[in-house]
């Protein structure tokens, strides 16, 4: 019997000029990034390398440059070690054929190195939490898409795994279970401590869940930062919404010596002003009061993610941006 | 939410070793694998050559009890059926000898017993092994890579060590259910009918060289299979590889062997007819000249492990190399030209075969 390997790195993941060449093909081209506590998404166009990525984390990959700690270990050379903290759930479907789902989830234990009895336990256990129901009797490759995606997360994390890696967690499923794995992934994160690197397309799932962000393109990190950082706007601004002649409202508060101007976006008009300073708030209220509008909201400011996302890989496109990483924006402090 | 639901729990006790994996690899894969009726038919009727090698070994100990061995001896080289199989009077004509009045019961338990071991081992349980082997092997890899369960076994804690381990072990299991179980089980049973119990001292060797022999016949079969497995995700494609080995090597054994029968008969009719001159008569060169179906069925006779002259194209088939190395581990073959290039062949498998798998096991994961 061998015991839990202890972290001997607080940072999980930290990446170091990482190269990988597939042939002549570069796919990692000097990565460098950290993933900490929390959850970190992982965004890219297709063929960005973040497949690659989680192959280097994993020690599946030899590399060609760069140096891959992951708990402080080398995954490459310490894959056992690596993989006893780390739980895995694939983009592509795969299980063992002929096995149940539970006897799946069994099994995945047993390979990660619970002893029989734990192990069947453990699958129950986390099967529930998943709410995989009845269907775990079936065999695996007679369930649907979403159930399926149920049996690869409990496999991933029924050996309580320090981080969890997800491969598009939330392909295939509808709308409910999709908000209930995001559920999932928020709470094994904040009250359980575990280290969650998301890799999807889906940026609304970005922004719902992760803390941070990761964006490659080209085999290069383009963006790195919380998400709070990058959405937001290049100068400070609030966004005010309510209901009435919004235009007069926005004029008054001009003449008051506010930089205000109605927009439109997704939600409807509104209001965008630079950041007022406390002792103008009551003017804003008494203004809007004075022309009959009804504040509904008034918020900082923020650009949504698919925004930063595509004018991240536009800058990417430029061959400038490509070669160096001087023009790219990355904020103080990495990733973290 | 169900009412069993406790929520996500820490687990934090101790984690089992490398050696637990190769072992949960291995029973899981044998519970998926005895799923097909055919495998489970299989087995149970490769059991089915004990049960008549057992009628030789009950035959012999009755006779022996009897007093009757000098009597079996002449009916042996006479070439009466002693057992009801046949097999026995085979064996006995070889073991006897010549002079059935001079019968050391001892040392022909010894040989007689050692040689129905090893024909059992060689001839019956060598071509079932290539069916169950054929059976189970080419799904083992070839599936996962298809299915992509590789994932599901290097995203873990599990080496290509414990992988290709866990899947041979699968497939030693099986063979050695086929093979060293039921001989083991035969000389065992040889015992329990013989006059004595000490026989079991006398003849302690011969389970040691029944598992030497089995892993032999095991080992480099298993690995073989495997590397065919590993080559492709298709797996009727490496079950086409698995059998076309085995029927080429066989037909290519045989075409050697009878060739050389051929050339060494012409050689010898040559020969006779110089030393007896033109005027010769017809009958007489039939006659001396070996007897045709005989010589052109050797490869048969060699096949089933009952002709006891050199075989020197054994390396070419997994199947005569298989054979020719049991023949020495059972001390009934130890010229070396008889064992060496055949062991050389067998190691060329192994090591060809630890080598693809090294290479194919984990190439998915580095695509």
């Amino acid at each position: 019997m061998l015991s839990m390997t202890a972290p001997a790195d607080p940072i999980p993941v930290r990446l170091t000029d990482v190269v990988k060449r597939y042939g002549r093909r570069t796919v990692l081209d000097g990565v460098s990034l950290e993933v900490t506590p929390g959850i970190t998404g992982l965004v890219g166009p297709n063929g960005a390398g973040k497949s690659t990525l989680v192959r280097a984390i994993l020690g599946l990959v030899r590399l060609a440059g760069g140096e891959a700690r992951v708990f402080g270990h080398d995954p490459y050379r310490h894959p056992r070690r690596v993989r006893e903290a780390v739980g895995v759930v694939p983009e592509d479907e795969c299980s063992v054929p002929g096995l149940s789902g539970v006897e799946m989830v069994r099994y995945a234990a047993r390979l990660s190195g619970l002893p029989a009895t734990e192990a069947l336990r453990r699958a129950h256990e986390v099967l529930d939490w998943c709410d995989a129901g009845q269907e775990r009797y079936r065999p695996v490759e007679t369930l649907s898409v979403g159930t399926r995606q149920k049996v690869s997360f409990a496999a991933a994390i029924v050996h309580d795994p320090a981080m969890v890696i997800l491969d598009e967690p939330t392909n295939g499923l509808d709308p409910i279970e999709r908000r209930a794995m995001l559920g999932r992934l928020t709470t094994l994160a904040r009250k359980h401590g575990k280290t969650i690197f998301v890799s999807t397309h889906v940026l609304p799932d970005v922004q719902a869940i992760c803390d941070r962000v990761i964006v490659l393109a080209r085999g290069r990190v383009r963006l790195a930062g919380s998400i709070a950082e990058l959405t937001r706007p290049a100068r400070p601004e609030h966004h005010l919404t309510g209901t009435g002649p919004l235009d007069r409202l926005a004029a008054a508060l001009t003449s008051d010596g506010l930089q205000a101007r109605v927009t439109v976006n997704e939600t409807g008009p509104l209001i965008e002003l630079a950041s007022p300073r406390l002792d103008q708030l009551g003017a804003i209220w008494s203004a809007a009061q004075r022309n009959g509008v009804a504040i509904r909201s008034f918020a900082p400011a923020s650009r949504p993610l698919e925004e930063v996302f595509i004018e991240t890989l536009r800058q990417a496109e430029q061959p400038s941006a490509a070669i160096t990483s001087d023009g790219l924006r990355e904020p103080a402090g990495g990733v973290r | 939410m169900p009412l069993h639901d406790v929520g996500y729990r820490a687990w934090n006790s101790r984690r089992c070793g490398p050696s637990a994996t190769v072992w949960v690899i291995a029973v899981t894969g044998i519970r998926l694998a005895w799923e097909s009726r055919w495998l489970r038919r299989l087995v149970f009727f490769a059991w089915s050559p004990a049960f008549l090698f057992a009628a030789s070994f009950f035959a012999f100990e009755q006779a022996v009890d009897e007093g009757r061995l000098t009597a079996l001896g002449e009916g042996a080289q006479v070439g009466r059926n002693l057992d009801g199989v046949g097999m026995l009077g085979t064996v006995l004509a070889d073991a006897l000898g010549g002079d059935p009045d001079e019968v050391d019961v001892e040392s022909t338990r010894r040989l007689v017993w050692t040689r129905l071991l090893l024909a059992f081992m060689r001839s019956p349980q060598a071509i079932l092994l290539a069916a169950v082997v054929g059976l189970v092997a080419p799904t083992l890899i070839s599936r996962d890579l298809r299915a992509k369960a590789w994932l599901v076994y290097f995203t873990r804690p599990v080496g290509r060590t414990e992988y290709v381990l866990g899947k041979s072990v699968i497939l030693l299991l099986l063979v050695l259910v086929i093979t060293m179980l039921p001989a083991v089980a035969l000389w065992l049973m040889g015992v329990l009918v013989s006059p004595s119990i000490t026989v079991a001292l006398e003849t302690w060797d011969l389970p040691v060289r029944v598992i030497v022999a089995s892993l032999v016949l095991a080992v480099p079969t298993v690995l073989l299979a495997l590397a065919y497995s590993s080559l492709t995700a298709e797996t009727r494609i490496a079950s086409f590889g698995w059998f076309a080995t085995w029927v080429a090597c066989w037909i290519a054994h045989a075409a050697l062997t009878t060739a050389d029968v051929v050339a060494s008969a012409r050689q010898q009719q040559a020969a006779a007819t110089e030393q007896a001159g033109p005027r010769m008569p017809a009958y007489r060169r039939a006659k001396d000249s070996p007897d045709p179906f005989q010589s052109q069925f050797r490869w048969l006779a060699r096949a089933a492990g009952i002709d006891a002259r050199l075989d020197r194209w054994a390396w070419i088939s997994p199947y005569h190399a298989l054979g020719a190395v049991q023949a020495a581990i059972f001390g009934i073959d130890r010229r070396p030209a008889a064992w060496l290039p055949a062991t050389a062949t067998l190691l060329l498998m192994t090591f060809g075969s630890l080598a693809i798998l090294a290479w194919r096991v984990t190439a998915p994961a580095k695509a």
